[in-house]
């Protein structure tokens, strides 16, 4: 099955969860996710002095709302969507698994493969769920 | 060795007009934009063959628009530059037609918005860069989660938020430029349809079409035309930025406000304290709120306190968004930093009607655009 966004994320070995795709810039030493082509977003450097790293799929969650209108083509309400720490000091807005109820601010989260339909096809997208419970 | 705006030949604005901002409808922009370019005209005593180039704020009308739709008032050879900026697109339309004539490159400058609600393409999707949120480059959907870190740290209520949109609503209703001329309470604010958090859609703005239009003149212009110096408003400052790089959880657009406000400011030679009226990038209820604190009308973490306490109503410390702001004048992107300009015109002459700010001497319109970009002008009755 394919993965949604393959350029954000690939499958851990066990095939339980996501590994994230980050670049570290070899001139600034800065983190920073998604891997870009067109250079360091914190310092400027060329591509080519960026590497990519992958991130564990573990964050903590900082914030989180419900989506109820159709705020762009392509979503469907009610979604969930948080922000999240991926790694220190890099915070990006992420999916969320689970209803509102099921969250707490500053709760470990996990990235998880999930089955989605696109037209015909099945995808493997992304969603964080709560880490605590999980095997 | 740089210089501003003030550093050059005085700026005035001399005539402003609006099309009403409505919904979405068959009106062509062509017919919107002449009935603001000719309001502005008549405000300002002027001949089109007066004007020496027009700059035209549009996002949605598609390639040169301006030469189509200005040959139906006079194909007078005027230059004409069209400018897209989101947003802002209107605002950067008047802050070129003020440096021309700053520069003195021209004598009589338009900055004129039209726009029609467009395929709404953001360059951001052509950027070939996914995100693990499809919502995440939605500035309503940030604003969203702001506003719940805001109610935990600050105190900020859901009522808080409704109150920017009851306001707002409020000064519109006697607008005749507005898209929503209706009163409203704050029940009827806080109980309209939820869109994200706790943001419902009448603190939310609409999806609209209009125009609106400004003159901007020299010293010499208003001598050589004969028009009316007592109407003239001086353009004192005219500043851009954007935002900067950040780790932090403020919206950048929140950091590229408050640097703008901050050196426009310094450029006019003014403190936040002397804005009489200010017209802000209210497109969602937080940002007013958020805005206020950002341009040092009030100290940080108080902008709730600020309105609560009707600081930043028509008769408060400083008047607010007194046309309705982007929640209910409305949003049409390439005019609405002109119409912020049109209201702040009208309020600084006190030709506002029942909305009318005692004693208004020095304003503000201060617009972002998706980027974010942001961009301020203040004005003064001499």
């Amino acid at each position: 099955m394919q993965l949604e966004k393959p350029d954000l994320y690939g499958l851990a070995p066990d095939g339980r969860a996501l590994r994230l795709r980050a670049a570290r810039c070899g001139d600034c030493g800065e983190l920073s996710f998604p891997v870009v082509n067109y250079g360091c977003p914190q310092c400027g450097a060329a591509p080519e002095r960026c590497t990519e790293e992958s991130l564990s799929g573990a964050a903590t969650l900082l914030e989180f709302i419900t989506i109820h209108g159709q705020v762009a083509p392509g979503i469907a309400p009610p979604i969930v969507v948080g922000e999240a720490e991926l790694a220190p000091g890099l915070v990006e807005e992420v999916v969320l698994g689970v209803p509102e109820e099921e969250l707490a601010l500053g709760m470990r989260l996990q990235a998880v493969p999930v089955e989605i339909r696109r037209g015909d096809d099945t995808l493997i997208a992304c969603r964080f769920v709560p880490k605590e419970g999980r095997t | 060795m740089t210089v501003t705006l003030k550093d050059l030949r005085p700026v005035h604005v001399i005539g402003v007009g609006m099309h009403r901002y409505q919904f979405p409808s068959d009106t062509p922009y062509i017919h919107m934009g002449l009935t603001a370019l000719r309001a502005a005209l008549a405000d300002a005593g002027m001949e089109f063959p007066a004007i020496q180039a027009a700059h035209v704020g549009t996002t949605g009308c598609g390639m040169a628009a301006g030469r189509v739709m200005l040959r139906h008032i006079g194909s007078t050879g005027l230059a004409v530059q069209q400018i897209e900026n989101a947003s802002a697109s209107g605002s950067f339309a008047f802050a070129n037609a003020c440096l021309e004539v700053a520069s003195g490159l021209r004598d009589v400058a338009l900055a004129i918005g039209v726009d029609k609600y467009g395929d709404q393409k953001r360059a951001v999707t052509k950027e070939g860069v996914n995100r693990l949120s499809d919502t995440s480059t939605i500035p309503l959907v940030k604003y969203a989660l702001m506003c719940r870190t805001l109610a935990r740290e600050k105190g900020l209520t859901a009522e808080d938020l409704a109150t920017v949109g009851w306001k707002n609503h409020n000064n519109a209703a006697t607008n005749p430029y507005a898209q929503f001329q209706k009163p409203r309470t704050l029940e009827q604010v806080l109980n309209s349809t939820r869109v994200a958090g706790d943001l419902t859609a009448l603190q939310c703005t609409p999806r609209g079409e209009g125009a609106a239009a400004a003159i901007v003149v020299s010293e010499d212009a208003i001598r050589d035309l004969g028009l009316d110096r007592g109407r003239a408003i001086r353009v004192v400052s005219s500043t851009a930025g954007s935002e900067p790089l950040s780790r932090d959880r403020e919206p950048g657009s929140i950091k590229a406000a408050r640097n703008v406000a901050l050196r426009t400011y310094a450029e006019a030679g003014i403190t936040p304290r002397e804005l009489d009226v200010v017209e802000l990038h209210d497109a969602f209820s937080i940002e007013e709120i958020l805005y206020t604190e950002a341009f040092g009308l009030c100290g940080p973490g108080e902008g709730h306190h600020f309105l609560r306490e009707g600081r930043s109503a028509v008769d408060g410390d400083c008047a607010i968004n007194t046309s309705g702001g982007l929640i209910a004048q409305g949003h049409p992107l390439g005019p609405t930093g002109i119409g912020q300009i049109h209201e702040i015109v009208r309020q600084l002459r006190g030709e506002n009607g029942n909305r009318q700010r005692k004693n208004a001497r020095i304003g503000m319109a201060h617009m972002i655009g998706l980027g974010s970009v942001a961009i301020a002008h203040v004005f003064r009755n001499d």
